[in-house]
């Protein structure tokens, strides 16, 4: 079969990220062997970020009053007015949370929409909140540093996920989102509340970061409902799977986003990590390559 | 708050965004802001709930600005001076690198048909069909004048980024 020409609209569809996955690998076989259309997609990717250096500080701008009164008035009568809610949710990551929107059904495997949580419930979760919170923070911290972005790199990913699952005390992985363009470009461990977090930084040809923070806040052990949350245009769903918690964070929109936990969902479900026998089992050193963890050693951990 | 709120609340930080992007001035931003606001305030009931949100701010904005640039044509707002130099030596926000301070020029110089689409695009991430809608042109517009754009600012940039360089040498 030979693919379509590429054209200009192709050229920016693909930085945008609005080609279907058969065509994304036309486009990229197309860069390939173009150098200089390559070189426009690199500087429209530029363009990209440095627009979102020097506008997004206006997210974190707090609204006018006029805003906040304009906020409220639109809510109310468009949404059915739920203002004596309010106190409730005062902080603005209880605010977040309370977006709750999907969950994956247990058993089916399915997605399915779910009206928003009850506030309140957000409210009795303060651990797997407060895990979250600092997911977000991590993210919103590390995923724009383009130096210091991780603190290893994720060449071998074996050495990188033997080293996490050692600081956390459970066996971890950083799940292969090839499929959805991202490619792990390494990880970090760090304090949380609840002892140690990991977070596995990804990449796409874009440049664009997502991140899977790993952690074991004391309220997991029950299964959770996937929760979505956003907060300017990061956008988060997370989850509790056995006794480990995962959020991934982005600069995505929901939709995007969500087509990518199923990715991460579904590798996470089909490694089948198991829970960890005692004592410690030797982290898992190489990434087998059938569904099953494959113990094969002890690697150090090596420095980047 | 509801979730509805919640997502209100994401979209009105992401029109003070745009705008602040397409207009530069702080005060002028966040006036358009609070005017489309009030402007959706009014035509609420016209919200279908499970609609694009999104996509149905951005179009009362576009509107409310529309219609104040024709105003201010008609009937120019007189600024006192030291007001007005005052915003002319301050700049837009902190821009740390040369090559921020570059774009930022390279995007004020584009016409204002092609900035906007730039920025609704890559800034605040709408869909082509989104942004056809809220600018009310065809998507075919919307195609051709993000491609300008792009190339304009990506050309721009390249000839600055070769200054510097004599300059070392």
């Amino acid at each position: 079969m030979v693919a379509r020409p590429v054209e200009d609209r192709d050229l920016h569809a693909y930085v945008d990220g609005c080609l279907d996955t058969q065509r994304r690998i036309e486009v990229e076989a197309w860069l390939a062997e173009d150098p200089a259309s390559a070189e426009r997609v690199n500087a429209y990717r530029s363009q990209i970020e440095q627009l979102h250096d020097l506008f997004d500080g206006v997210l974190r701008e707090p609204a006018t009053p006029e805003m906040e009164d304009l906020h409220d008035k639109l809510s109310g009568r468009m949404a059915g007015n739920d203002n004596h809610r309010r106190g409730l949710l005062r902080s603005p990551f209880a605010r977040m949370a309370a977006a709750v929107v999907l969950l994956l059904a247990g058993g089916t495997g399915g997605w399915m929409l779910r009206p928003p949580s009850d506030p309140v419930a957000v409210e009795q979760q303060p651990a797997l909140q407060s895990f979250a919170q600092e997911a977000v923070q991590a993210h919103t911290f590390y995923a724009t540093d383009n130096r210091f972005a991780v603190e290893m790199g994720g060449e071998d990913r074996g050495a990188l996920d033997s080293w996490l699952s050692e600081r956390l005390g459970r066996r971890i992985f950083g799940p292969d989102l090839s499929s959805s363009g991202f490619r792990l470009i390494g990880g970090r461990s760090l304090p949380i509340a609840a002892g140690a977090g990991a977070q596995y930084m990804y990449e796409n040809d874009s440049k664009r970061r997502l991140t899977l923070f790993v952690g074991t806040p004391s309220k997991a052990g029950q299964e959770a409902a996937f929760s979505y949350v956003q907060k300017g245009d990061v956008s988060m769903f997370y989850w509790v799977e056995g006794s480990i918690a995962y959020a991934l964070t982005g600069r995505f929109d929901r939709d995007q986003l969500m087509n990518i936990t199923q990715v991460v969902y579904r590798e996470l479900k089909g490694r089948n990590v198991p829970p960890p026998p005692a004592p410690a089992p030797p982290p898992d050193a190489a990434k087998p390559p059938q569904p099953g963890p494959q113990p094969v050693g002890d690697i150090k951990r090596k420095d980047m | 708050m509801s979730r509805f709120g919640t997502e209100l609340e994401v979209q009105i930080s992401s029109l003070r965004r745009y705008a602040r992007a397409l207009l530069r001035d702080k005060n002028d931003a966040d006036d358009l802001v609070q005017e489309s606001l009030a402007r959706a305030l009014s035509r609420a009931d016209r919200f279908k709930p499970g609609t694009n949100l999104r996509a149905w701010l951005f179009t009362i904005m576009h509107n409310v600005h529309v219609n104040q640039v024709r105003q201010k044509i008609s009937r120019p707002v007189e600024v006192p001076v030291e007001d007005h130099e005052m915003r002319l030596i301050t700049p837009a926000r902190q821009e740390t690198s040369i090559e921020l301070r570059d774009m930022s020029r390279a995007l004020a110089e584009l016409p204002e048909e092609q900035r906007q689409v730039l920025l609704l695009v890559a800034l605040e991430g709408l869909k082509y069909d989104e942004v056809a809608a809220a600018l009310r042109i065809p998507i075919g517009t919307v195609m051709s004048r993000l491609s300008r754009a792009r190339e304009a600012v990506r050309i721009k940039l390249s000839n600055e980024g070769g200054v510097p360089l004599r300059r070392v040498k």
